[in-house]
């Protein structure tokens, strides 16, 4: 049969292409992966990727070269079910997370994924943030149930890792389409300082100094200090803050700061970390928008897939990521957005320019059901 | 018999209007039904009484005459009253209305509701288009029924055309909302199944002198998999009845078996006779009404995916490859409308009977066949009855995206052209054109001024060429042009590049731009080099000031696209090409600050470059806002209507200047990490005031809006409900603001009193519309269900959709939603096998079915099937069988399965009877809860029906887990107590390995369990069993084998068969169709042949009884053990006595004597025996008189004895008595 695949260069947004390769069912050849390189190919972390959607689907198909450069990938059937996967600590759970995110409604069973490894790290979002944030803009799509959760179980901070989550989904058969146009007004910002392997004090440091930023704004905050020992705190010390700000729509903007990990870099006071990360959920809200810059391309995601129907969502400047990511839903999907700016009135005080994203769905349908459950 | 002898006369007299022509007997026979008439007929014709008398004769009945009075009236009287008083049930016996019982009372309710909710259907939401695509009506029947002649009819009905012969599909309009697409469907099965997946309205032809045909409920079964379509039967050839009620009755026959079939009361429609070779007219002008006010039902499979049923068709092949290779792959484009859902550009096509095709490119065209424009009136004109059928031949000039195709028409359809087209004369005046348009236009010469030299084209085209060198080489600067490549959106790079490639007279501009772009990276990255950036804007500024009128030009431009953005079309992707040369200067995503920043150093650089800072304010300040949204559309997308084109010129410009950096750049960018962080380095400081005001608004705390503030809101609400009237007191509360205009207006009473009038006026209106207001949303409160909830919802979500992209144009509107039903769209296919153009036949259907994403590739599909109930035969597992299932036919092999209760899927080796099975293929996967179908084979009509089963998808997977049960058969060499050593079920020591602890048994039911291999002989094993085993014992293994479905998948390709044989598709042959070929037999199982039977005799062994229990046992039950006496040996045999003859004669002489004696003895024996018996007799006598005495005697004595006592009780009673 004549499926036609896709080539692509390079390993930057490795994950885009694979997971929108096994939605779509088009397989994708991605070349010179680190071609240059003194370590040419594949690393750890994404072959353990790789591995990962093994054992969500049925039926792949991966080849990859002697150097590791030339990756193909023949998507099988998303199968879903319980999963354990040891992921490679070079990224934390969120970079596997975020791709499970926008599989696991597709799946076959249920999905109920126990991932190990780094918890919290700076380069990725942290299973926190992913937590607050990608959950209730899930739901927002019709994705709901009692075992719709993230679970952190083990909290590992990078490099050391040794965390553990516990990530459940179930199934749908189409998604909702959604207009997320109003994101309306902040009406409280909670959040979450973590600390493993130091002292509890710091929870409370970082506390302090983010409440200072965010209390001129508001003053219903909360952030709870979650201060993990023993078993579940994993194997490399660090802390960290996860703040977010919900709207009276139910929308959520998020911030987040960790530690550096142990011997990479300057340490950093947690008083500085607080303020800094407060400030970041600052430049969050300036941005605005209905859904939070590292949730972007989940909702244009669950916007492509849904019925054929028209979809709104009003987001804050589009990142680097998120350009690539509509550029590959419209190879994967032939699906473009429409995209309007829209510029705030000069006397009002609401951030900077939003992007209005508009689009029709595929009407994808859960082709995988199980047998039972029609 | 008739008397009259004028019977014009009697006519004009009894006033009809029949005239002379009526037969005289009839007009009789009318004058008895109307006797009326008659008697005044008679009245005044003396000569016609003895008709009147003939005619009295004739009974004439009594009328009826009611009873006013009497019994009957009486009882009629009562009945009435007792009526009226009855009606009311209710109140006469109020006990049998009451509740009697609550739980019934549930019940009751419950069945009502539930009888109410099994009438919803889940709602979907409405998509369908505005201007929906011509239905497709499918005309159905075996051969010789009248499908031509209906469709011909119904075509002649609607635009007033006669069409010779029907092929390929007909559109015609038939009202101002409806277009009609007709095709007929002939005998073959692979266009009936084709022709049911996409059919709107089926009519099925019906010969009803004939009777039902297996094509008619072959179809039927079709429709049923595949999504039912409305059905329409149309019985025809009902002249050839000549008694009427044999034709009334096939009518009921018929009609109540197409309702088994389609639904109680589905519509049958009866075409009695012919006229002239066509349908009578009335009878096709209410079929033709029923079509066109039909409604349908959507299809799940049809409105889930784009499809197309090609109405045209235009080999593309360039003719020298053609020449070159007669077998080369074509390039064909199809044209048809679009249906069902929207079809994406580049997405997967299935065209049935050829196979799975990649779109090559998607382009829509005018419609061939538009509904005639929005007018109030009634009906059609003649100019828009349209008819569309260019496979048949009509519409002799059909327009492309890029050519114009002229039918020559024959001269039989001449006529019919000239209707259609009034452009014929062009058309002419293009056919009779012997030169090119090029060698008109070389030819031709040009004078911009009168009496100046005309132009020649060769001039022009130097110019422009001189142009062209002076661009490309003013963009390729080396110095700019090495500058620039470092810093690069790398995804933009080529298309930016192309953009200065397309567009002569912009270098000068995309050098700045780019410049632009550079300078914000640079922020970015980190130290921004400004002087450098400065430097390079000021080199593309002077190319630009070189070129005066371009900077005009664009300025020109800018002021047109900012009236424009202001008209309020921002992110039309129609600017987006106009206005390139501002937009790109824009090139940045949510940076506009850094811009801000890189702005006023700028303007502090100095007045030197006063020029450009003009332009980059006036773009800043005029444009960044609106033109953000087609530059972040371009920014993602890039220029999206010549994705491809620019795709060939960026190859091409590689192989003409090849430059390393920008490509390194590009590999450096293309290994980044992945990282879905969004780090904002945009250097806002929000220890800054003003920075935090910035977003004060966005929390509660800020400012609201105006119609959101809680302040306002009250107060509007105060206005709103702030008065009302207490209906039941009577008081009338006014608001305050009202009480101050109240008295305002008191003031000013004198002045305006009308105006009191009008504002009394419109208060009251505005109470009753709030009242009603009030009313109504109580109401539909009260009424609101989910269900309703639901529906409102998706009403809400149809308008959303079709408000969101009504007012974009075509052309920007496909790109974002895709082609929409009821375009007419040009797909263009390449690399089509060359069969499907040299075998074209348009009266076989072709059909562009669009696949959803995954739907392009194969797996393992498991289904339910079951065998169609009248097909003759069972279907043997692993034989090939032709599926239709989504769009495509294609050969598989499947293997049949049960599911046993434990969830094992068992393999079978034939379906069951009469019951669902499972079935597993190898097959495109195809979402479940699809119907399929399968047939034995597609060529010609063999079997008697063609449908061996039906069934539908299940469970999709890329493995399969059927089993089949085998067993392994070994035998015992030796047995210890329970264990035992078993040779001959294994052969090598690994396999034993496998199946160790596996659990055995024998044939008469000892279980056991294997234990271990044994080093020799190979294979054999150590197990125990629950009892001892015997040697002749069968040790035996149960175990299940997987079994894996062949790969076969195997297209029907039907249509690319040579025109004529297009039915003749065979693929793979059955088992049993290869051994019929080939002459193949089995060998009978040799257990199965007769053979003469031998019986052995049977041989029993003696009853043993221990010695004990024959000392125990009874004599009778004793074995009888003395052995019968053998012969007497000769030495114990006793020799024979031979007598002397003297001892013979004394011994017969004592024979004789004895004899003698034993007679006299026997005499004297009898004479004894009678003596004896007289003296018994004698005997008896004398007993006989002895008792007969004694009796009397006895008797005698009683008397006496009984006298004595009479006499002595006589005696005492005296005695008494004389005591007393």
């Amino acid at each position: 049969m004549a499926s036609h695949g896709l080539t692509y260069d390079g390993c930057n947004f490795f994950r885009q292409r694979l997971v929108l390769s096994t939605l779509s069912g088009k397989h994708v050849k991605i070349k010179n992966i680190r071609s240059r390189d003194d370590e040419p190919g594949l690393r750890d972390f994404e072959a353990s990727f790789i591995r990962l959607l093994d054992k969500v689907t049925n039926g792949s198909r991966i080849e990859i070269n002697q150097t590791g450069t030339v990756l193909f990938y023949q998507p099988g059937l998303l199968y879903g079910g319980p999963v354990e996967h040891d992921c490679n600590p070079q990224r934390s759970v969120g970079y596997y997370l975020e791709a499970l995110l926008m599989l696991a409604p597709f799946m076959k069973t249920p999905l109920k994924a126990t991932l190990k490894g780094v918890t919290n790290d700076p380069t990725d979002p942290t299973i926190d943030l992913l937590k607050s944030t990608a959950l209730p803009l899930m739901k927002k799509f019709g994705i709901d149930g009692e075992a719709f959760e993230i679970k952190v179980v083990k909290r590992g901070m990078a490099p050391g890792g040794g965390g553990e989550v516990v990530f459940t989904c179930p199934v749908r058969k189409t998604i909702k389409p959604v207009q997320l146009t109003e994101p309306g007004k902040i009406k409280r910002i909670r959040g979450v300082a973590y600390s493993v392997r130091v002292s509890p004090q710091m929870g409370n440091r970082i506390v302090e100094s983010a409440r200072s930023v965010l209390n001129q704004f508001l003053p219903d905050i909360y952030i709870y200090t979650d201060h993990m020992k023993g078993t579940n705190s994993g194997k490399s010390p660090g802390f960290g803050l996860t703040l977010v700000a919900e709207t009276l729509n139910g929308c959520f903007l998020s911030a987040e700061m960790s530690s550096t990990p142990q011997g990479q870099g300057d340490p950093v006071l947690p008083e500085d970390l607080g303020k800094n990360c407060a400030k970041l959920l600052l430049e969050e809200v300036y941005r605005g928008g209905c859904v939070d810059s590292s949730n972007q391309s989940l909702a244009l995601l669950l916007m492509t897939l849904g019925q054929q129907d028209v979809s709104k969502v009003l987001l804050g400047p589009l990142s680097p990521y998120t350009i690539e990511f509509l550029r590959h839903i419209r190879d994967f999907f032939q699906i473009m957005f429409k995209i309007e700016v829209q510029t705030p009135l000069e006397d009002e005080r609401k951030g900077g320019d939003k992007v209005l994203m508009t689009c029709v769905g595929v009407g994808y349908s859960r082709e995988l059901k199980h047998s039972q459950d029609r | 018999m008739p008397p009259c002898a004028e019977p014009s006369n009697i006519c004009s007299q009894s006033d009809w209007r029949h005239g002379d022509k009526l037969p005289i007997h009839r007009f009789l026979c009318t004058c008895e039904t109307k006797p009326g008439v008659y008697r005044e007929f008679t009245w005044r014709n003396s000569a016609d009484v003895l008709v009147f008398r003939m005619d009295a004769k004739v009974k004439k009945q009594k009328k009826h005459q009611q009873k006013h009075s009497g019994p009957k009236a009486e009882k009629k009287k009562a009945k009435k009253q007792e009526g009226s008083v009855e009606e009311d049930g209710r109140k006469r016996n109020p006990k049998a209305f009451s509740v009697q019982s609550a739980v019934r009372m549930a019940k009751t309710f419950h069945r009502a509701q539930d009888i109410k909710t099994k009438k919803h259907h889940i709602p979907v939401v409405d998509r369908t288009p505005l201007e929906p695509p011509p239905v497709v009506i499918v005309v159905v029947g075996p051969p010789k029924v009248g499908k031509s002649t209906l469709i011909r009819c119904l075509i002649k009905n609607f635009t007033r055309q006669k069409l010779g012969d029907i092929c390929g599909p007909v559109t015609i309009v038939s009202g101002k909302k409806r277009r009609l697409t007709f095709i007929e469907c002939n005998n073959d099965i692979n266009t009936m199944i084709d022709l049911a997946k996409v059919a709107d309205l089926v009519l099925m032809l019906i010969d009803a002198s004939f009777g039902f045909e297996m094509e008619t409920f072959e179809f039927l079964n079709i429709c049923q998999v595949h999504g039912f379509p409305r059905i329409m039967g149309v019985l025809t050839h009902l002249d050839s009845f000549k008694n009427n009620k044999s034709l009334r009755k096939t009518k009921k026959t018929l009609k109540h078996r197409f309702w088994t079939e389609v639904y109680q009361g589905a519509k049958l429609f009866y075409l009695s006779g012919m006229v002239y070779g066509e349908y009578q007219t009335q009878e096709v002008k209410n079929l033709g009404r029923f079509i066109s006010v039909m409604k349908f039902r959507p299809l799940v499979w049809q409105t889930s995916h784009p499809y197309l049923l090609v109405d045209r068709m235009e080999d593309l092949t360039d003719l020298e490859q053609v020449r070159m290779d007669p077998k080369c792959d074509r390039t064909v484009s199809l044209y048809g409308y679009l249906r069902g859902a929207h079809l994406k550009n580049k997405g997967q096509v299935h065209i049935p009977g050829v196979g799975d095709f990649q779109v090559g490119d998607v382009g829509f065209l005018s419609d061939p066949c538009p509904l005639p424009d929005a007018q109030k009136k009634r009906a059609l004109n003649e100019k828009e009855r349209l008819l569309y059928a260019p496979m048949a031949g009509v519409g002799g000039l059909v327009y492309d995206k890029d050519a114009v195709y002229i039918d020559l028409p024959a001269s039989h359809v001449n006529q019919l052209q000239e209707e259609a087209r009034p452009t014929t004369e062009l058309v002419q005046s293009l056919i009779d054109t012997h030169s090119t348009l090029d060698t008109k236009m070389a030819a031709s010469k040009v004078s911009l001024f009168t009496g100046s030299a005309t132009l020649d084209p060769t001039h022009i085209s130097q110019h422009t060429r001189e142009k062209e060198i002076l661009e490309e080489q003013s963009v390729w600067d080396p110095t700019t042009n090495r500058e620039r490549r470092k810093v690069i959106f790398t995804q933009e790079e080529g298309e930016e590049e192309d953009v200065s490639e397309e567009d002569d007279s912009e270098g000068s501009d995309q050098a700045e731009d780019e410049g632009d772009v550079e300078c914000e990276e640079m922020a970015a990255g980190g130290a921004p080099p400004q002087k450098k950036q400065k430097l390079e804007a000021e080199g593309g500024r002077t190319g630009s000031c070189a070129e005066l009128p371009v900077f005009a030009d664009s300025e020109d431009e800018l002021e047109m696209s900012e009236e424009e953005e202001e008209a309020g079309t921002p992110g039309d992707s129609g600017h987006s090409s106009e206005e390139e040369e501002d937009e790109e200067s824009e090139d940045e995503l949510g940076k506009q600050h850094s811009e801000g920043e890189s702005e006023e150093e700028q303007e502090e650089e100095g007045a030197l470059r006063w020029k450009e800072g003009l332009q980059q304010k006036a773009a800043e300040a005029f444009l960044r806002q609106q033109e953000a949204a087609p530059n972040l559309r371009k920014l993602v997308y890039g220029s999206v209507v010549e994705v491809t084109e620019s795709e060939e010129e960026e190859e091409e410009l590689g192989g003409l200047f090849r430059v390393s950096r920008p490509q390194k750049s590009k590999r450096l960018q293309a290994n980044a990490l992945d990282c879905s962080r969004f780090h904002a380095d945009t250097g806002h400081d929000w220890d800054v005031q003003e920075v935090l005001d910035s977003i004060r608004d966005c929390f509660v705390t800020g400012k609201w809006e105006e119609d959101q503030d809680a302040a306002t809101l009250l107060k509007q609400d105060e206005e709103l409900y702030g008065d009302f009237e207490d209906l039941e007191t009577g008081e009338v509360h006014v608001s305050q603001p009202q009480d101050a205009q109240d008295d305002d207006d008191g003031d000013e009473e004198p002045q305006v009193k009308m105006d009191d009038e009008e504002v009394q006026k419109n208060k009251r209106l505005e109470k009753k519309r709030r009242l009603k207001e009030r009313f109504n949303s109580e109401y539909d409160d009260g009424d609101a269900t989910y269900f309703d909830d639901l529906k409102e919802e998706l009403q809400k979500q149809a308008e959303l959709n079709r408000a969101t992209f009504g007012d974009m144009d075509d052309e920007s509107r496909v790109q974002y939603e895709g082609f929409r039903p009821g375009m007419y769209i040009r797909v263009e296919i390449g690399s089509l096998p060359c069969e499907f153009v040299t075998n074209f036949d348009p009266h076989y259907p072709i059909i562009l079915g669009g696949l959803g994403s995954s739907e392009g590739n194969l797996g393992y599909l498991q289904m339910r099937l079951k065998k169609h109930r009248w097909y003759g035969r069972i279907l043997k597992t692993k034989d090939p069988l032709i599926f239709s299932l989504g769009w495509r036919r294609f050969q598989t092999i499947p293997l049949f399965h049960m599911e046993d209760h434990n969830g094992r899927h068992r393999l079978l080796k034939y379906t069951p009877q009469h019951m669902h099975c499972g079935a597993s293929i190898w097959g495109p996967i195809t979402p479940q809860g699809s119907g399929f179908l399968a047939v034995q084979s597609v060529t010609g009509i063999k079997a008697s029906f063609r449908i061996a089963a039906t069934g539908v998808v299940l469970d999709l997977d890329k493995s399969v887990t059927i089993v089949k049960k085998l067993k392994l058969i070994g035998y015992p060499f030796k047995i210890f107590k329970n264990t035992c050593f078993v040779k001959g079920m294994f052969n090598t020591v690994l396999e034993v390995a496998k199946f160790e602890g596996a659990s055995v048994r024998t044939v008469s039911g000892i279980r056991g369990q294997i234990k271990k291999a044994l080093s020799s002989p190979a294979g054999a094993f150590r197990a125990t069993f629950e009892d001892r085993l015997l040697m002749s014992d069968i040790v035996f293994l149960r175990s299940w084998y997987p079994v894996s479905v062949p790969q076969l998948y195997n297209p029907v390709t039907s249509l690319l068969l040579p025109a004529g044989q297009k039915d003749s598709w065979s693929g793979m042959r059955t088992l049993g169709q290869l051994k019929h070929d080939l002459g193949v037999r089995n060998k009978p199982n040799p257990d199965s042949l007769y053979k003469p039977v031998v019986r052995a005799p049977r041989r029993f062994n003696r009853l043993h009884i221990p010695k004990e229990l024959q000392k125990a046992l009874p004599f009778k039950s004793k074995p009888k053990q003395q052995q019968a006496k053998g012969k007497t040996p000769r030495d114990l045999q006793r020799p024979s006595v031979i007598r002397e003859p003297h001892e013979r004669k004394v011994a017969a002489l004592l024979h004789a004597l004895s004899t003698v004696h034993n007679y006299k003895r026997k005499n004297a024996h009898k004479v004894q025996h009678a003596k004896h018996k007289e003296f018994l007799q004698q005997k008896e006598k004398d007993e006989e008189a002895k008792l007969k005495r004694q009796r009397e005697a006895k008797k005698k004595l009683y008397r006496v004895m009984g006298q004595k006592d009479q006499k002595k009780q006589r005696s005492s009673l005296k005695g008494a008595s004389s005591d007393l």
